[in-house]
């Protein structure tokens, strides 16, 4: 069965099979061949994962794809980036940035900087990045939404890799992040160098940043 | 650091990026309102209503609801077109027919005819010629059969015209769809173009459209057919619509 097809930098195609189906984000699919059927996904349905996503307040959503065909997915022109991910392999991305993934992998919540406790989750509102991200693991593929594409960063035992949070995308592998503010009178006057909030970025694994500092 | 691009050195009716083209204007030019972003040489760019150019409009240009948004380009020398920074392509026409979104198309040759698409915010280009489109992300290129999301969609060439297939899953599977759907409203993610036939498909990278000057004015029309009870109708729901 092939995988993932990137058509161009913002469109990706994806095949679905019985046994294979496709959960995305509501509203991006663009086109599709075939026998295939959409179905919004609730809490109340029973989707793993779903309900704590919900408790979250993790507010997008979604759509399962289902029948046998190939769909076209594609999201507000951002450029997308496909990971695909092997057993034992898992995925944390903002569930913002999350444009479609196999339904066979599993997704849960995760607090960002939850090595950090509450302090951490607190430092995660600061910087104005989503509290919650969406962990996907198992075996499949997963495509992601950034400005300008998803640069991938190693991040190796002894180096440590510091992004902006507002760049951040998600990572992969075993890492730790962890939100550091260096905050001082300069921010408190409004003469700091914007780049007091950062997310240190620790272990053996990938991080995935985009080419700017613009939410969506 | 690429040279700075001059008459000799710019692009005949090519790319020169993605997101800009130049056209070696030599004669006229159907062109949609401020799409112009510079030229070189001798050019005039007058709306459609004036005297000059009433004949080619008369001939070529049968569709009184874009008009407004559209000038003729007359003259020698190379003009260079924009769209919001968005993808540019150009498709050359051989003795046939394409349906394009209103909205996305730039600008094309006045060997072209244009008519008003029975699809609503759509033309249909006929004939043999050159024309320009743009598009969120670029085109991609399709065969039927194939569904389409309506804002996805670019245009069409060669296969009929499509028709709306919904998604009867997803209503039933969605109470708030189904309510709607009883009610007449749809929020647009049930329904989708189907397209059947022999021909292709151009789709767009994105679901983001981009604004139809000309969709106010047609649904103007429409109210023309309306009786007195179903404008007062109307007036009430707008009137719900806008303190929402």
């Amino acid at each position: 069965m092939p995988g993932y097809v990137q058509v161009n930098s913002k469109v990706v195609q994806v095949p679905v099979a019985p046994g294979r189906e496709v959960l995305a984000r509501r509203g991006a699919m663009l086109a599709y061949t075939g026998q295939v059927t959409f179905r919004p996904v609730t809490a109340a349905q029973g989707i793993p994962g779903m309900l704590g996503r919900v408790v979250a307040g993790e507010t997008v959503k979604q759509m399962v794809a289902e029948g046998s065909g190939q769909v076209f997915y594609g999201h507000l022109g951002l450029h997308l980036t496909v990971i695909d991910l092997t057993p034992g392999e898992s995925l944390q991305v903002e569930a913002d940035r999350l444009l479609c993934h196999d339904a066979s992998l599993t997704s849960s919540v995760h607090f960002l900087g939850q090595q950090g406790g509450i302090r951490g989750a607190v430092r995660g509102a600061m910087s104005g990045q989503g509290l919650f991200t969406t962990q996907l693991a198992g075996d499949g593929s997963a495509v992601v939404l950034a400005h300008g594409g998803a640069i991938g960063l190693q991040v190796t035992p002894g180096r440590v890799v510091a992004v902006d949070p507002q760049a951040y995308v998600g990572h992969r592998g075993q890492l730790s992040v962890d939100v550091t503010a260096k905050v001082g009178w300069r921010e408190a006057v409004g003469r700091g160098s914007g780049e007091a909030i950062q997310l240190r970025v620790q272990g053996q694994g990938v991080v995935y940043v985009q080419a700017s500092e613009q939410k969506f | 650091m690429d040279a700075p691009l001059s008459p000799v050195t710019l692009p005949v009716d090519d790319n020169i990026n993605p997101y800009a083209f130049c056209v070696d204007l030599q004669g006229e030019w159907f062109l949609h309102k401020g799409k112009m972003i510079a030229y070189y040489g001798q050019m005039r760019f007058e709306a459609l209503t004036v005297a000059s150019v009433s004949a080619l409009v008369a001939a070529h240009f049968s569709s009184p609801l874009y008009a407004d948004d559209w000038v003729v380009a007359t003259g020698v020398g190379k003009l260079v077109l924009g769209d919001r920074g968005f993808d540019i392509n150009s498709y050359d026409l051989d003795d046939g027919n394409l349906t394009v979104r209103a909205a996305n198309l730039l600008a094309f040759e006045t060997r072209l005819e244009l008519l008003q698409s029975i699809v609503p915010g759509f033309l249909t280009l006929l004939g043999t010629g050159k024309f320009l489109a743009s598009s969120n992300g670029p085109v991609i290129f399709a065969e039927p059969p194939i569904r389409v999301d309506p804002e996805a969609l670019v245009g069409w060439a060669d296969c009929p015209s499509p028709s709306y297939h919904y998604d009867g899953h997803w209503m039933t599977q969605n109470l708030v769809g189904l309510l709607r759907g009883a009610i007449g409203i749809v929020s647009g993610e049930e329904r989708q173009f189907d397209f059947t036939g022999a021909g292709t498909v151009l789709i767009q990278s994105s679901e983001k459209t981009m604004a139809d000057p000309a969709a106010l004015r047609m649904m103007e029309q429409q109210i023309t057919a309306l009786s007195q009870a179903e404008k007062v109708h109307l007036h009430r729901f707008l009137g719900t619509q806008l303190t929402q």
